[in-house]
């Protein structure tokens, strides 16, 4: 599913809010939804009244969904989307939630990401997390993602020459940005001797190398650019997801990215070397690195180096995750699925404040989750830029 | 500490696996299907993913193969398996082909290398495993 050339130009992010970050939740999953959906709401200059679209991407709602949700919220919608892609779903729901408005089937659309829970509530998440884990890697003591992603990362490694101290570089850059950002829930000094000498959780993954699991939501407004308040409308040049590529490999090096990644830089008119950041899923710094080389910012196998010759902190020559992404704030769920694209808006508006990238204009948010038999399934990403 | 085990979480049987869940329950073989003409896969399936075909003939694994990538697990998911770190959970591919997540256990897991062969156990230490395992074939202490 793509962005068209039309809306490109006149449909796009028109505010977007988050919840403070903390580790133990002290409300409800609806309390959380509703908090950043009042802060994007206040931020898009717009009202409840507004929303006649909903989106909401959460593993913990079922058996609530979109349209529950809406009774909640007391909105009446004539659109309303439930995401199925994990970590994924929330930047593929504005892809979707631009189509909506473009095909007229909402004028404004509230698209949501929320979970409410901690480091026990994911463990229990990944272990019955669908049919395949459940019946062939739960009963294996698989250690969760913790697991499938040290085979990744292993063999990345092996494959690629890829240096754990290349890696690390992501966890640390981002570490330095989040020292900067008050709603990042890990906030100390993190050196690459720290992320090296780490604890092991699942060799070759690291201690660093995982995010911290904590309740929290992340929502943005989508509608017409002209509704958005003067100068802070946010275009969505282009858009694309691909799930389950490549089928039937079991720990691949690649993913969805790397089918649509020539059309989502040929829609958006831009190339890798005119972003000013990117907002990458980062379930694990290995993810990062494979998302920058589906989606062309080196070729496959070269990560290592390029990672060894680039800072990524916010004002670094590569800011990568410029709040310190989830491994630095903390992972909300299906919530981490849209940490990125709210931090790009900021961003991209200029309300970064302490680790606002200079001169910010333009950047890409990747998505990544829904975790099966393996890896990751599916995969999302849009190229945005500030509206005139 | 108590004694008594916990028990691991089980496979949830369905038509889909109940032939392979029993065969490896009940002679410690791994069980695949394919499609006439097509390529063993795991996991069981109601058609073979490539051709959707649902004439599937079932192919018993000889049970050997290589560790293709791995990872060694300090902290497992379910408190069942606390005991028994590290969990060394890897890709194998079979010599038939298909590839699955599998523990290798046994008390020199720890020595595993990718490329590694492994070999199905003996039916009496397979059993006590819900879903197939592996020991290191060349370095096998039994």
């Amino acid at each position: 599913m793509a962005v068209s050339s039309i809306a490109a130009q006149s449909i796009g992010i028109l505010g977007y809010g988050e919840t403070v970050y903390k580790k133990k939740s002290d409300s409800t999953l609806i309390a959380l939804l509703a908090d950043a959906a009042r802060r994007a709401l206040a931020s898009a200059g717009l009202t409840k009244n507004d929303i006649d679209g909903i989106a909401v991407c959460s593993f913990e709602l079922p058996p609530d969904n979109a349209v529950t949700l809406a009774e909640q919220f007391g909105i009446s919608v004539s659109w309303a989307y439930l995401g199925t892609a994990g970590g994924a779903g929330p930047v593929a729901s504005v892809i979707n939630a631009i189509r909506a408005v473009e095909a007229g089937d909402a004028k404004t659309v509230l698209c949501l990401a929320a979970d409410n829970y901690d480091v026990g509530g994911h463990f229990k998440l990944m272990d019955y997390f669908n049919k395949a884990l459940i019946n062939y890697g739960t009963p294996n003591g698989f250690g969760g993602a913790n697991g499938l992603f040290g085979i990744i990362q292993r063999k990345h490694m092996e494959t690629y020459g890829t240096r754990r101290e290349d890696l690390g570089r992501i966890a640390v850059g981002q570490r330095a940005s989040a020292r900067l950002n008050e709603n990042a829930l890990l906030r100390g000094p993190l050196s690459i001797e720290d992320y090296m000498n780490a604890r092991i959780i699942a060799d070759p993954i690291r201690l660093y190398d995982c995010v911290l699991p904590c309740p929290g939501a992340e929502a943005v407004v989508v509608g017409a650019l002209d509704r958005a308040p003067r100068g802070k409308a946010v275009k969505v040049l282009s858009g694309y997801e691909r799930h389950n590529h490549p089928a039937g490999e079991i720990a691949p090096l690649r993913g969805g990215w790397e089918l649509f990644r020539d059309r989502l830089w040929g829609d958006a008119g831009f190339g890798p070397a005119d972003m000013q950041f990117v907002q990458a899923y980062d379930d694990y710094p290995i993810m990062v690195a494979i998302q920058l080389e589906d989606l062309g910012f080196c070729a496959k196998g070269e990560v290592s180096r390029f990672l060894a010759e680039r800072t990524m902190q916010f004002d670094g020559s590569f800011p990568v995750n410029t709040n310190g992404g989830q491994l630095s704030c903390g992972q909300a769920g299906a919530a981490g699925g849209m940490i990125g694209l709210v931090e790009a808006v900021r961003q991209l508006r200029g309300e970064a404040g302490a680790f606002q990238t200079p001169g910010a204009c333009r950047g890409v948010v990747s998505g990544y989750g829904m975790v099966g038999y393996g890896h990751g399934l599916s995969t999302s990403a849009v190229v945005l830029e500030t509206a005139e | 500490m108590s004694s008594e085990k916990a028990p691991y979480p089980q496979p949830r049987e369905d038509q889909d696996n109940a032939a392979f869940l029993r065969r490896w329950r009940e002679d410690g073989k791994i069980l695949l299907q394919k499609a006439r003409g097509g390529k063993p896969f795991f996991y069981p399936r109601p058609m073979d993913p490539e051709t959707w075909s649902t004439e599937l003939e079932e192919v018993v694994a000889e049970g050997r193969g290589h560790v293709v990538s791995y990872s060694s697990i300090a902290r497992p998911n379910d408190p069942a398996f606390n005991d028994e770190t590290p969990i060394v959970l890897a890709e194998i591919a079979l010599v038939e082909g298909a590839t699955l997540l599998a523990r290798i256990v046994g008390d020199n897991r720890d020595q595993v290398a990718s490329g590694d062969a492994v070999e199905v156990p003996s039916a009496e230490i397979a059993r006590r495993y819900p879903l197939p395992v592996f020991v290191l074939a060349e370095k096998s202490t039994a």
